[in-house]
């Protein structure tokens, strides 16, 4: 098919190409000739001449684009492809490693010929049993994020105000908020923000993480600010904060699963917070970026397709 | 009330068998082994056991054929499937099929010890369980689980996806203290530590769509810090 196509884009160049080599060969009658032709002809003829260039070099863009665009795509499988066999060669291991010291726990309550297992072995079994819970929660977080990017989705409308609005009280309610200076500002004038297509619970998810990661990574006394406004396609949200922001050499892996900073190694949490955020967004059809100054803060913006419709 | 159950373990890792046999033992219960669903049948002609806990991916039989077949020759002995994290067609497929519940690997040894207890306590030998049947009733309330519909008074009353998964897994599981975490599961496939707000407000919506009022409830109970439980009597419609 492919060829076929060649072979009918190149015919004419190369029939001129055949007839060029043997005029050139046999010395035959090869004079000059003078194309005649008004000055508008001859810009209409240009004009034509540079579109079908553009074209071409579009047409190219476009194959390369694909090609590059499948290659990620193929990279995205793979890991989606890995990340589920990991959990599918870890679930049975770990059941077994949990069934076995919950035997092991509930036989030295039961005491056979006589004797208790003493206070150290006990809390030898509770440890290991913790750090098994941990790893089936590492197993168990990194599957999600592979389900969250094939997942069926139903969306529905969503009001935009109304989950932002909760993700910032609740957001308040977190460890440390109390000592930071919050501002919030969700235009209600002219109109308020649009509806828009989507999951609420996962939107909720998204901005919830933002804020967290903004109360996480800032000091007593420094600035969190979240906005909401539109323009007329997009709606776009900000957290930012005034926080310890991050490193040039860190930005580029944020969004990488179980990534983790320097200044977040001293800080709770499962280095999965922003990947959910980007694949969250991603379904949505969004995307989300970030600027950041090391020691001086962070904006993380979301920004999203309105709903066509949505502004009511 | 059966003081001490006997169980058929189903699962053909045998890392697992040897070692939660010997603790759901030990927590009184009495357990038989299978290594997949054909040696399951085989052992259930011979001794019908109260509860089959049952592993999906199988050689020989997989427990999705083990749970079709039982059913099919309406046998109704309660199963407990032990599926994957975020595979949310194995836990739909489980409970659609007519599996009484569901418990992703790896689990808390002692949750399935609850869950074991809370199945049996609910099931009554030789009757379909309310996860095996398709049409439940509860006073005026009634669900069509097969055509994904709620009545109430004959009249229809609409659902989203998510709310009408919540009233699905309340009603097959009345009576029981169900925590939100497990709720969120049930809707998500996966839970997350914020997430249980979703779940509080997906209840407050179907209670808007029961008119169910929270401080008084006919049908769905708040049980403060923990969950909820469907207090009124739910019955198979024939």
């Amino acid at each position: 098919m492919m060829w076929r196509r060649r072979l009918i884009i190149a015919g004419p160049s190369l029939a001129g190409l055949a007839a060029n080599l043997l005029i050139g060969l046999t010395q035959l009658d090869n004079r000059i000739i003078y194309l005649r032709s008004d000055v508008g002809t001859f810009v209409l003829f240009w004009g034509v001449f540079f579109s079908l260039i553009v074209w071409g070099v579009f047409k190219l863009q476009k194959l390369a684009d694909r090609m590059s665009l499948k290659i990620l795509f193929e990279a995205r499988e793979d890991r989606r492809r890995f990340l589920r066999r990991l959990d599918h060669e870890l679930k049975n291991p770990l059941t077994a490693i949990l069934a076995g010291l919950a035997n092991l726990s509930i036989s030295e309550h039961q005491p056979t010929n006589g004797r208790h297992l003493s206070k150290e072995r006990r809390n030898t079994i509770k440890s290991v049993e913790q750090q098994v819970q941990r790893l089936s929660t590492l197993v168990g977080d990194l599957r999600k994020l592979a389900d969250l990017e094939i997942r069926h989705m139903e969306f529905s409308s969503v009001n935009l105000t109304e989950v932002i609005e909760e993700a910032y009280s609740v957001a308040k309610t977190l460890n440390g908020a109390e000592n930071r200076n919050w501002s919030y500002s969700i235009p209600r004038a002219p109109w308020p923000l649009p509806v828009i297509w989507g999951d609420r619970d996962l939107l909720f998810l998204a901005f919830h993480n933002l804020l967290d990661n903004a109360v996480k990574f800032t000091r007593p006394g420094d600035m969190i600010e979240l906005r909401a406004f539109e323009d007329n396609q997009m709606v776009f949200i900000e957290v930012a904060d005034s926080g310890l922001g991050i490193p040039d050499q860190e930005i580029p892996h944020i969004w990488e699963e179980l990534y983790r900073g320097e200044a977040a190694r001293s800080i709770p949490g499962s280095g999965l917070g922003l990947s959910l955020v980007a694949a969250i967004i991603k379904r949505h059809n969004g995307q989300v970026s970030i600027s950041t100054r090391n020691r001086q803060g962070t904006k993380f913006t979301i920004k999203m397709p309105i709903k066509e419709g949505g502004r009511k | 009330m059966i003081d001490k159950p006997n169980i058929l373990l189903v699962d053909d890792e045998s890392a697992i068998t040897d070692n939660l046999a010997p603790f759901l033992e030990r927590s009184g219960i009495t357990v038989t082994v299978a290594a997949n669903g054909e040696q399951a049948l085989k052992v259930i002609e011979e001794n019908t056991p109260d509860l089959i806990v049952t592993d999906i991916l199988m050689p020989v039989m997989d427990g999705r054929e083990l749970l079709r077949r039982l059913r099919q020759k309406e046998n109704w002995i309660p199963i407990i499937m032990l599926t994957q994290v975020g595979e949310p067609s194995e836990r739909v497929m489980a409970l659609e099929e007519g599996a009484d519940d569901y418990l992703n690997k790896p689990f808390d040894p002692h949750e399935l010890v609850a869950r074991i207890r809370a199945v049996i306590r609910r099931s009554q030998p030789g009757r379909p369980t309310l996860a095996a049947s398709w049409r439940l009733t509860s006073q005026s309330l009634a669900l069509d689980r097969r055509a994904r519909r709620v009545y109430r008074d004959a009249r229809e009353i609409y659902l989203t996806p998510k709310a009408l998964l919540l009233l699905e897994y309340l009603m097959t599981h009345p009576d029981e203290l169900v925590t939100r975490e497990r709720l969120l599961d049930v809707v998500w496939g996966w839970d997350y530590p914020i997430g249980t707000r979703a779940v509080d407000t997906r209840i407050a919506e179907l209670r808007r769509s029961l008119e169910d009022d929270a401080s008084d409830p006919t049908y769905i109970e708040t049980v403060s810090g923990m969950g909820y439980r469907f207090i009124s009597e739910v019955k198979v419609i024939a």
